[in-house]
Parts: structure tokens; sequence; C-alpha cells
């Protein structure tokens, strides 16, 4: 108990658990976001504390830096909607005792669950850690979670590539035709700041992205990285996207899904099966699946936060972002 | 380089590239997304074949095999599943052509094919994976391409509904997680083989626990349906189909497989399912009954039938449950035709009469019969009167529970029944009601040709009764699991 380290997870721990119970107490909605982000943050320091860097970057990137994004967008269209500086969550309607009741029965069970089986588990239970060793030098990779990500369970995170696809489908096809008012302008962001950030961004979304075939990095961190770049140019209005861009954009998040694809399913032949690359190019092949995955995970990222398809507009004066 | 081409793969990659292009090219969606359809079912079929020929069949993806890779595998069950989805997909992809050709519904027209054959692609994956990982990542894709079916129609009433099913869905697939998450820290292995061997615990069960009440979540038995009524009466009529019919299957079948492989249930556990059971079947009737709209009938039936599969799978106890799969996964077969036929139907009632308040029914001068004719025959599926395979469901039901001595199912079930009986009267004797229209009625008006692909569902659910020595049969291939190994 020497370690200093303890004392600092203790607190860490602390930290987040009490954040986590901030977030949720919290009515104003824009104190809400901010301690969420800030959890977001503490959370993926967990993650390095726990020897999972590859988790804490996608936690980091994703899980607080989009995600923050879009809650903050969110936002900004509830105060617009609602034609006030701060929203609070109180509901409008009151929930019922006897649904509060069976509800906090039933989050009772399930930390009762959790409980059980999280005091049951060993501490450090069998795991393929032996068999993933044994296996790297056939997987092309020298990365461990690339080698589990894009070759022994490739097919999981093709469907998870799949998952980023069925989500934007569903919002581009949620049209914001409710209410017609215009979507409410975003504040001003200085150019001078999207100068200096967006080649910053651009060599370090790259970076992760090359690095992951031998340490942490991959393609859902550089290509999260790399949605900021596409949030920069929305927000500065770099870039403003038009109703005939709509078959690029459809490219763009198709791509990672299709190539992925295709190279799992025309690997097969001569007596492999599908996703078994020849030894020789698993790592051209990884690398290009990653490359081209990335690149739709940063498109379809950015065009998450923009929120819809950029549709022919009745007035010329509305701004579509 | 010419792809060694397996039934498996294109059953699941087939729906993905159609997906694809589908969203690339959206002015041919429907061709694509009908040609699609007609492959999968295609690949299916020639599945079936060489798991009858064969029994179980295995593909390794990556070569790697199990447990450090992925396997694919079909037996008699998960490709009783594929057939079911696929060639009820496909008749609803019929259906859906009429169904989305209003001038106002460009949008809908777009964007129903990709988010359907990406619905595909996540339950074609299910029922051939052997991972629970996998099955996790499946039903992400799933959940997500049914909450965009669901807000298809772009009303408020549809938005809401869909934003609470979502709620509803990822909770369930967050709770299925934590439990894959337990179950690896004690198994150290994620595929059914390995699971069948871990030793059972307290944790164990704990695990297994949440990852089931994360299915019930998703499949909305009794108490955890609050979010299926609203989503799916809300839900344009092909989307509804495709909902009610076989998206909450997916959970379904998820549960059957690990109930069959995991050292779980005891008694205690397996009368606590058939007791929620019961609830949905009877709080649903009572909905039904009470319900406004013919749509929100039908969902409401769905609640009931959801309870009355569960209590099929626990009708005779701990004892009986390696054959009371079997009456739960014929009643899992026979509510996806009936409902998504009824769905199909309701859907044309309503666009012929242009509402579907079931208190006006008997008003409206203009009778689609032919639609009507087919929610009737859905109906004798759905209470379960011969020769439907509803009726045979039912009957391996009770018949288990009789010989197990289980009086208390046959009850639950009987009352089941009636209601199911009384509510579906509301709507039926409405059908056939001509007293209350002053204009002349137009009996025969809105025949369609987009009445033929409900039709052919309505009649199948019925004749498929006659089938359902074959069709048990067919689902014991490869049961149980590490027997085929």
């Amino acid at each position: 108990m020497t370690d200093p380290l303890v004392i600092f997870d203790l607190l860490l721990a602390l930290a987040i658990v009490a954040l986590a119970v901030a977030a949720l107490s919290v009515r104003d909605l824009y104190a809400m976001i901010v301690v969420f982000v800030i959890f977001g943050l503490l959370s993926a320091l967990a993650w390095v504390r726990l020897s999972a860097p590859d988790v804490a970057l996608a936690e980091a990137a994703i899980g607080t830096g989009v995600t923050g994004a879009l809650l903050l967008k969110t936002l900004h269209h509830l105060r617009f909607a609602s034609g006030q500086r701060s929203v609070s969550m109180t509901p409008t309607i009151p929930v019922p005792t006897g649904v509060m009741l069976a509800n906090a029965a039933f989050c009772g069970l399930i930390t009762l669950g959790l409980a059980v089986a999280f005091l049951g588990a060993p501490s450090a239970g069998p795991g393929f850690d032996t068999l993933v060793a044994e296996s790297m030098p056939a997987s092309g990779v020298d990365h461990p979670v690339t080698g589990v990500l894009l070759n022994f369970r490739a097919y999981d995170t093709l469907m998870e590539v799949v998952v980023l696809l069925a989500a934007v489908v569903a919002v581009w096809q949620i049209e914001r035709g409710l209410s017609d008012a215009p979507a409410p302008e975003m504040g001003e962001v200085w150019q001078g700041f999207a100068r200096l950030a967006l080649p910053a961004i651009v060599v370090v979304g790259t970076y992760l992205l090359w690095v992951g075939a031998e340490a942490p990095g991959g393609a859902f961190q550089g290509g999260a990285v790399l949605a900021a770049v596409g949030l920069l140019l929305l927000l500065t209005r770099a870039y403003v996207p038009q109703p005939h861009h709509r078959g690029i954009a459809r490219g763009a998040f198709v791509l990672g899904t299709g190539v992925f694809a295709l190279v799992a399913l025309l690997v097969a032949g001569g007596g492999r099966v599908a996703f078994e690359y020849p030894l020789d190019h698993a790592k051209t092949l990884i690398l290009l699946i990653e490359g081209m995955v990335t690149i739709s995970i940063a498109v379809t990222l950015a065009a998450l936060f923009h929120g819809r398809e950029p549709v022919a507009l009745r007035m010329e004066d509305r701004h579509d972002t | 380089m010419t792809p060694d081409l397996d039934p498996m793969i294109l059953a699941i990659f087939l729906p993905l590239f159609g997906a694809i292009a589908a969203f690339m090219l959206p002015r041919a969606a429907a061709v694509i997304g009908l040609v699609t359809l007609a492959m999968t079912t295609g690949a299916v079929f020639w599945l079936a074949q060489r798991v009858l020929a064969t029994g179980a069949v295995i593909v390794p993806l990556g070569g790697w095999g199990a447990p450090l890779g992925i396997d694919l595998r079909a037996d008699g069950l998960s490709v009783a599943m594929l057939l079911l989805t696929s060639a009820v997909g496909f008749l609803v992809s019929v259906a859906a052509l009429d169904s989305l050709k209003g001038a106002d519904q460009a949008r809908q027209r777009q964007y129903f094919w990709p988010l359907w054959l990406l619905l595909l692609t996540g339950m074609n994956g299910v029922y051939l994976s052997t991972d629970i990982f996998n099955l996790y990542v499946m039903i992400e894709v799933i959940a997500l391409a049914a909450v965009g079916l669901t807000v298809l129609s772009g009303t408020k009433a549809a938005l809401r509904a869909g934003l609470e099913y979502m709620y509803a869905s990822i909770l369930g697939a967050l709770l299925f997680l934590m439990g894959v998450g337990f179950v690896y820290m004690q198994a150290g292995q994620l595929d059914f083989a390995g699971l069948i061997a871990a030793e059972p615990s307290a944790a164990m069960s704990a695990a297994l626990a949440l990852m089931i009440v994360g299915l019930l979540l998703k499949t909305a038995l009794f108490p955890l349906h609050f979010w299926l009524p609203a989503a799916h009466a809300n839900a344009t009529a092909p989307a509804s189909a495709l909902l009610s019919g076989l998206v909450v299957k997916a959970a379904l079948y998820i549960f059957l497989r690990l109930t069959t492989y995991m050292p779980l249930p005891d008694e205690i556990l397996i009368t606590l399912i058939g007791a929620l059971g019961a609830g949905a079947v009877l709080w649903g009737g009572v909905q039904a009954l009470r319900a406004e709209r013919l749509k929100l009938l039908v969902a409401w039936s769905t609640v009931v039938q959801i309870g009355l599969i569960f209590i099929a799978f626990a009708r005779a106890g701990q004892v009986g449950l390696a054959e009371s799969w079997k009456a739960a996964a014929l009643l899992i077969l026979a509510h996806g035709v009936a409902k998504a036929a009824m769905f199909l139907a309701a859907g044309r009632i309503k666009d012929e009469i242009g509402h579907d308040r079931i208190r006006d029914l008997d008003r409206a001068p203009v009778r689609p019969t032919l639609a009507q004719f087919t929610f009737a025959l859905a109906a004798i599926s759905l209470i379960g009167l011969p020769p439907s395979l509803g009726f045979i469901g039912k009957w391996s039901l009770m018949e288990g529970a009789m010989s197990a001595g289980y009086w208390h199912w046959v009850v639950i079930t009987m009352i089941g029944t009636l209601m199911s009986v009384a509510y579906f009267s509301r709507v039926l004797s409405a059908f056939l009601r001509f007293d209350r229209v002053r204009a002349p009625v137009g009996e025969h008006q809105g025949w369609a040709l987009a009445d033929a692909a409900p039709l052919t569902l309505a009649l199948t659910a019925i004749g498929l009764g006659l089938m359902a020595a074959p069709i048990l049969r067919f689902i014991e291939i490869g049961y149980p699991f590490g027997a085929a190994l």
C-alpha cells in the first residue's frame, strides 16, 4: 500500500462516481453537459490506469469529444426552440409514484445483479491473452488490440462500422419537417483558430490511424479526431453542406463498410474462408481497411454533428447548419 | 480470384451490399431491395438444403475458429428463423411497394430500403452467430435500423415512440453487454461451446440474469413492454409488420439459445418467466380490448403473443426445457407470419377507409373485403384455431403443460385465448356489420394487387399448421449444440 498511485486511483474512482452523480442531479442542461465532459475525461484517465490505452483514446475522442459536441449542439437547438437562455430538465408531466417505485425496484434488482456478478468474478480470470499472443505472428500486425479488432474478430468490427452506417442513415431520414423553422445559427468561431488547429488535427488523426498497427490507436480513434476537422469546418462555415454534395457524402459513409466487406469476401477462395487474409498481404489489407474505415468514421461523425441531410431549401436566406 | 461462396456468408453479406447499393442509388432503391430479398431468400433455401443433407454446418470466419475467432453456425432452428425472416421479409417488401407509393412519401421510399436491408443483415447475423459478443454487436445493428424504420412516417407520435424505443433498446443492449463482460470474466470465452462447459456459480447466474433482462427489454416481455405498443402502432404498415413480426423475434431467439446452452435456469426463474408471460397475456389482453385504433390493438396483441411464447418456454418447468423450446419456436414462427399479415392488412384497411378507428369501421361505405379477409385469417392463427400454425403451437404448449401437471399454464392460455377472441371480434364484427352505413356500401371496393402479399402471408400462417410435423423435425436438426460439433 505504499504505492502513491493507489491513492491516485482511489481519488480518481471517487471523482468519477461523484461526477456521475453530479451529472445526474444538476438541473441546468449546460452545466450537465460540462460535468459529463469532465466525467468522460476522467474515465479516459481511468482506462489509462487500467492499462487499456486504446479504450482511453476512444473514450476521450468519441465518448467525450464528439459526444460533448453533439450534446452542446442539441442544447443549442433546445434553447432556440424554447427561446430561453437556460434550459432545465424539469419534466412537464409528473411521473406517477407507482411508476417511480417500479423503476426504483427494477434498478435495485439490476444493481444487485451487477454486485453479485462483480463480487463473484475472479480477479484475474482466464481470457484470450495467451491465445492472442500465440496467434499474433499470423495476424500481420504487431499490436494485439489491432490484431483482435481487424483480424481475429474482424467480423465484429465490420458490424460495428455497419452500426455507424445505420445511425447516419437513420439520422438522415428524419426530416426536421416538424417545425418549418430554419436551424438556429451556431455562434461564430474565429477563423484564425481553425487555421492553426486544422493542420494539427489532421496530423494527429492520421498518426493515430497509422500507429495503430503497432501501438495504441487505430481507425475509430483516428476517425474521431479527424471528425473534429469536419466540426471546425462546419462551425467556421468554411464548408456549408449543399444538396448536390449528398452523393459524395453517401459514398464517404459507405466507403469503410463497403471496402471492409469486399476485402473480407474477396480473400476467400482457394481453401480460405471469408476474412482469412493471406499472411503476405495481411498488413497491407488491414491498413487499407483501416484507412477507408477512418474516412467513413470521420465523415459520418461530422455528418451526425451536422444532423440532417442537406436538402434543397425553399428560401434562399435560410442557413443550413 | 474467385471467392468461395457459402450460403451463410451470402445470407449476411447480400443484404449488407444491398443496403449500400440502395443507399447510394435512391432512385433504384426499390428494385435493389426486391432483388436483394429474392437473392437472400434463395441463399437461405440453399442453406436449408445443406442443413437438411448434412446437419449443422459451421464457417470459421478468418480461419481462426472459436474461441479466438468467430464461427457462423447454422442448425435447424437458425435456418427456420432465417427462412421466416427472409420469406416474410420478401412478402412485406412486395407489399411495401404499394404502401409507400404516395406522392408525399418520396423520402420514405428512399430510406425504407437501406434501413430494412441493414435490419435484415443484423437479424440474419443473429441467427447465424455462436458468439455472445457478436450477438451484442448484431442487436445494436438491429436496434438502430429498427428505430430508423419506426420513425419513418415522420409523424410526431412516431418520433416520440421511436425515441422511447431507442432508449429501451439501448438500455437492453447495455444490460446484455454488461452480462457478456461478466460472463467473459468467469468463463474466459465468448462462444457458445465454451459457455456450455462453464461452471455454474452465483456470479455466472447473475451475469446471465443481466443478459436475459436486457433481452426481455428488447423483446418487450411484460412489464418491460412499455415501449412496444406506441412504436409498432405509429410506424408505417410495412415497418410495423417487420418490427412486430420479425424484429422482436431476434431477442427471443437469443433468449432461447442462451437458456439452452447455459448452466442456467432453476425452477424459480423459469416460473418467474412464465409468470411474466402470464402478466403479458392478461394485461395485453385488457389493453387490446380497450384500444381505440386498429393498429394499436394489433400492437397489443403482439405483447400478448410474446407473453404466450414465454409461457410455452416455461410450460413444463426445468425438466421439460428440452422439449419446451420447440413449442416456443413454433409459436415464434406462427406469430411472425401471422402478425406480419395482420399489420399489412391493417395498413391496407387504413389506406382504403382513410382511418383506423375501430369504433367507426362499421360506418365506412368502403369495405376493402380482401384486406378484411386477410385480417380474419391472421386472427384465426393468432387466436389459435385449427389448422393454423398458431393452433399447433398453442396445442403443444398446453399438451406439455398438462403432461407435466402444470395446469395453471393451461388456464392462463385458455383465458388468453378467450380474450383474443373477444378483442379480435371487436374488429371482425365491425367488418361484418352493414346496418350503420347510410350510403350504399361498396362491398368490393378496394381490392388491389397490394392485397396479394398479406393474403399470401395469412394463408401461409394457416397452411403451415398442416406441415407442423416436418417443421418440428427440421428445427431439431443440430440440437443440442455440443452433439453436432
